[in-house]
């Protein structure tokens, strides 16, 4: 009987084509109509570590990684090792691997998985041929597990085409030819793959990266400031051409300090601005972003998280920059921190930041993490999308008074070039004018203003969501609600309904509307990946969950699987 | 500044140095050298002909770095060390705007040292005035990246037994394409050197020598120390960097002028958004 969906591992040294073979089977399933998502498992090394594809694809949206894997690709045995714990295989895992290869490492072969011999090279090939495309071994791989889960072969021509990019002709021909080898082989493999017909809808295959760099240019940014980090960094490389073609600029900072300056710079010249970064960019930024709240310029921190403390584990995921976002910093600083609520979703809270910090005119922190960021995704295109916002540049009639105390705190900001609008941006206590005062009522006063631009910030229903019925909640965010939202469906079919609370707000914390969504609720569980709890101290601090409220809290580096929350409700 | 931009300034109603003067009281203390500096800026702005909401003036934190609110100019006054990448900010987005960051020493060669090797190496249209009197003076006297070794503070006993850094050395070897040093006491000199720094093509850094009433008062002898510089170097940035290591740090003028391009003014855009999230259509 043909499957519903399918979960596979390519694995191999770094360098091996782990991710690009990956890539091709997705890229061709999600061509064909199939939903997907590949994450990347890979050491810190830049060439040589160890390096996994990790890919569904399924008839149905996929929105977290899988309990097991049904299928082990290994491309060859070396590293193998150093992730094989965090790769979930079983007794039902069918292994691929070239007897060339050597035996299967004690640290796979535990699984009581069953291994079947694969030779992953054309065997019709001359020694020299074969010689020369023993490193095209991925694409023979991918090409004998595409077949044989029915993905016909001219589409998985078409997407080697897409993965390979610009090669030289000669190197496409070598894999196209090596691509028809995989398939004609995948005859030789006695294993039944097949997928059931999907569901086919234009959708769009992408990165959370890459979507959030999306819903930031669909709101407006056209000036980026960055310093390469894992695992944002992606996200710039691939923003800087389009922003180039858009009639934008990304600078390639000398530090995070220059790069939050750079765009709290731009900003102030009146162009939306954005930086990217991770931890520890985030946590050299922090005075400057008090200087942002402090002198009100709009600006999108976007972070997306890793392991931490210090350096931590760069290119795997946490979601422990929690505290930091909210409250890292001197001084009372209050600010709008935003989190995706999934893949598909970075595009509009990307925009969304955008219209928050012009029209608020204050910094806004968006929260994503290494699992979103790094999620090669099928998505069906969200049409709808935020209510576009601006900042107010008008100068009033008078004379200005840039920080004015009014019944309105948002005072305009205007545009230098402007005739009569000049102000001096004052990261000192200042008076209304902007000129910088050390008495306790212009100190009060400032700080009235700007803590009113967040009592008064409502978001109405892009608070979060509510998914799902039920007298037990799961309260979470960001990369926890795509594995909550699968548990709580096998727990329903089970006869117990579970209710999905999710926040796209974490800060100021959407008090009111929390309490609305966790009307009715007996058991309240609020999961997040950190140690600390850091979600849940933030929520009680706030009175939004009552003491009885249980905290799930574990650290990365591993993503939430459904079978883990399942477990954990009992 | 454009050659357009020049021809309309001059065309326009003439600007007076009071026109550049917002009237606030400077925090300064009298005699501070920095004063002089402020004045030669206004003069030097009025001769440049832009507006002053055609100004920006942006800096970090310390005594000189108040100036921008004593200008009528648009203006930010950020946090310690970072001026330099907030006006780089600023130009990226605004080309069209006249851009200068000012600050001191500490501010400009301490804790923002890193920002100034790569502003000069980024070289964009801006000026960069650092008002220098050797010495942290809101922190009440300590010594900075340009004190004397043997200066003796209530920090460091006796002198901080190090070498001072030369910041114009560093400047050309970063890259800067005009490199000068001015004086306070000599206001009608700085003025002319700030006009030429700001019609200079790329970054142009200007040292200016600004005493210290309050804790280097001695460096009021500088007025006899000073002489002007012995030739501008130009485009020659080996003999330009050899010239200023082998001077007495008194010089004053331009000691170095080069041709370097800068980044691009802007990009022109070649599509849409639209266009561009085709890339990720599949399925179609």
């Amino acid at each position: 009987m043909a499957r519903s969906s399918l979960s596979v591992v390519f694995s191999g040294r770094g360098g091996a084509g782990a991710m690009s073979a990956g890539e091709l089977l997705l890229r061709a399933a999600a061509d064909l109509g199939y939903y997907g998502l590949m994450s990347r498992l890979f050491g810190a090394q830049v060439r040589g570590g160890e390096a996994a594809a990790l890919v569904q694809i399924s008839t149905e949206p996929v929105t977290c990684q899988p309990d097991r894997f049904d299928l082990f690709v290994a491309l060859d045995w070396e590293k193998v090792d150093q992730f094989a714990s965090e790769i979930p295989l079983d007794e039902n895992t069918v292994i691929i691997a070239d007897p060339q290869s050597g035996p299967t490492p004690q640290s796979i072969a535990r699984s009581k998985a069953k291994t079947i011999p694969f030779s992953m090279s054309n065997a019709d090939a001359t020694p020299l041929e074969r010689a020369l495309q023993s490193k095209y071994t991925n694409v023979f791989a991918a090409g004998a597990v595409a077949a044989l889960t029915g993905l016909p072969a001219d589409a998985l021509q078409s997407a080697l085409s897409a993965v390979l990019g610009g090669k030289s002709a000669t190197v496409t021909r070598a894999n196209a030819d090596t691509l028809a080898a995989g398939i004609a082989a995948a005859d030789t493999l006695d294993l039944d793959l097949r997928l059931a017909p999907p569901h086919t809808a234009p959708r769009w295959l992408l990165t959370g990266n890459q979507a959030i760099a999306i819903g930031a240019l669909r709101g407006g940014v056209r000036f980026v400031g960055c310093y390469p980090i894992t695992p944002a960094t992606d996200l710039v490389e691939w923003l800087s051409p389009e922003l180039q073609n858009l009639g934008g600029r990304l600078v390639l900072a000398e530090d995070e300090l220059a790069s939050i300056n750079m765009v709290l710079g731009a900003s102030y010249g009146g162009a939306p601005a954005m930086t990217v970064t991770s931890g520890p960019g985030l946590s050299l930024m922090v005075e400057s972003i008090g200087l942002g709240i402090a002198a009100e310029i709009p600006a999108v921190i976007v972070n997306v998280m890793r392991g931490g403390p210090s350096t931590g584990i760069p290119s795997k995921t946490e979601q422990s920059d929690i505290n930091i976002a909210i409250y890292g910093g001197h001084g009372d600083a209050p600010r709008l921190v935003l989190a995706p609520t999934s893949v598909r979703d970075c595009m509009f809270t990307g925009e969304w930041a955008v219209y928050l910090a012009e029209s608020l005119q204050t910094p806004v922190i968006v929260l994503s993490d290494q699992t979103l960021g790094q999620a090669f995704t099928v998505i069906d295109p969200k049409p709808d999308r935020p209510t576009p916002l601006a900042r107010r540049t008008t100068v009033p009639d008078g004379p200005f008074k840039r920080y004015a105390i009014a019944s309105d705190p948002v005072t305009p900001m205007p545009r230098p070039g402007t005739p009569r609008g000049q102000w001096v941006g004052e990261g000192l206590t200042h008076n209304e004018i902007g000129i910088p005062v050390g008495g306790a009522a212009a100190h009060v006063a400032q700080l009235d203003k700007r803590a009113r631009k967040f009592a008064q910030f409502d978001p109405g229903p892009l608070w979060g969501d509510v998914w799902g019925e039920g007298e037990t909640v799961i309260l979470t965010f960001g990369s926890g609600i795509g594995p909550a939202q699968e548990a709580a469906r096998r727990v329903a079919a089970a006869g117990q309904p579970v209710r999905i609370v999710s926040l796209r707000v974490l800060s100021p914390l959407p008090v009111a509307a929390l309490a609305h969504a966790l009307e009715g609720a007996r058991r309240i569980v609020v999961m997040e990946q950190n140690h600390s709890a850091q979600l849940y101290h933030h929520l009680l601090a706030h009175k939004a969950i009552p003491p009885s409220a249980e905290s799930f809290a574990r650290p990365g580096p591993l993503p939430f699987r459904p079978a883990e929350i399942v477990a954990h409700l009992g | 500044m454009s050659n357009a931009a020049i021809i309309d300034a001059a065309s326009a109603e003439a600007l007076d140095p009071a026109d550049f003067h917002s009237g606030a009281t400077p925090i300064w203390c009298p005699g501070c050298g920095d004063y002089g500096v402020l004045s030669a800026l206004e003069h030097a702005l009025a001769i440049n002909g832009r507006p002053p909401h055609e100004v920006v003036l942006v800096s970090g934190i310390g005594c000189s770095s108040r100036l921008p609110a004593y200008t009528s100019c648009y203006g930010f006054h950020g946090v310690h060390g970072r001026a330099l990448p907030f006006a780089a900010g600023v130009k990226l987005a605004r080309p069209d705007l006249e851009v200068i960051a000012v600050g001191g020493d500490g501010d400009g060669y301490s804790i923002g040292g890193n920002h100034f090797i790569h502003a000069c190496r980024r070289n964009l249209d801006m000026l960069y005035l650092v008002m220098d009197n050797r010495v942290y003076g809101m922190t009440k006297g300590q010594p900075s990246p340009t004190t004397e070794a043997d200066w003796d503070s209530d920090i460091a006993p006796g002198g901080l037994g190090l070498r001072p850094f030369d910041p114009l050395a560093l400047a050309i070897a970063g890259g800067a394409n005009f490199v000068a040093r001015g004086f306070s006491g000599r206001p009608q000199e700085l003025k002319d050197l700030i006009v030429e720094g700001l019609r200079w093509p790329g970054f142009a850094f200007i040292d200016v020598l600004s005493p210290c009433m309050a804790f280097r008062s001695e460096e009021f002898g500088w007025k006899e120390s000073v002489h002007p510089v012995a030739r501008t170097i130009e485009d020659d940035r080996a003999a330009a960097h050899a010239a200023v290591l082998a001077e007495d740090g008194y010089s004053l003028g331009v000691l170095f002028k080069d041709h370097r391009p800068s980044l691009p003014a802007r990009y022109v855009a070649q599509s849409s958004l639209s266009e561009i999230e085709q890339q990720f259509a599949v399925c179609r």
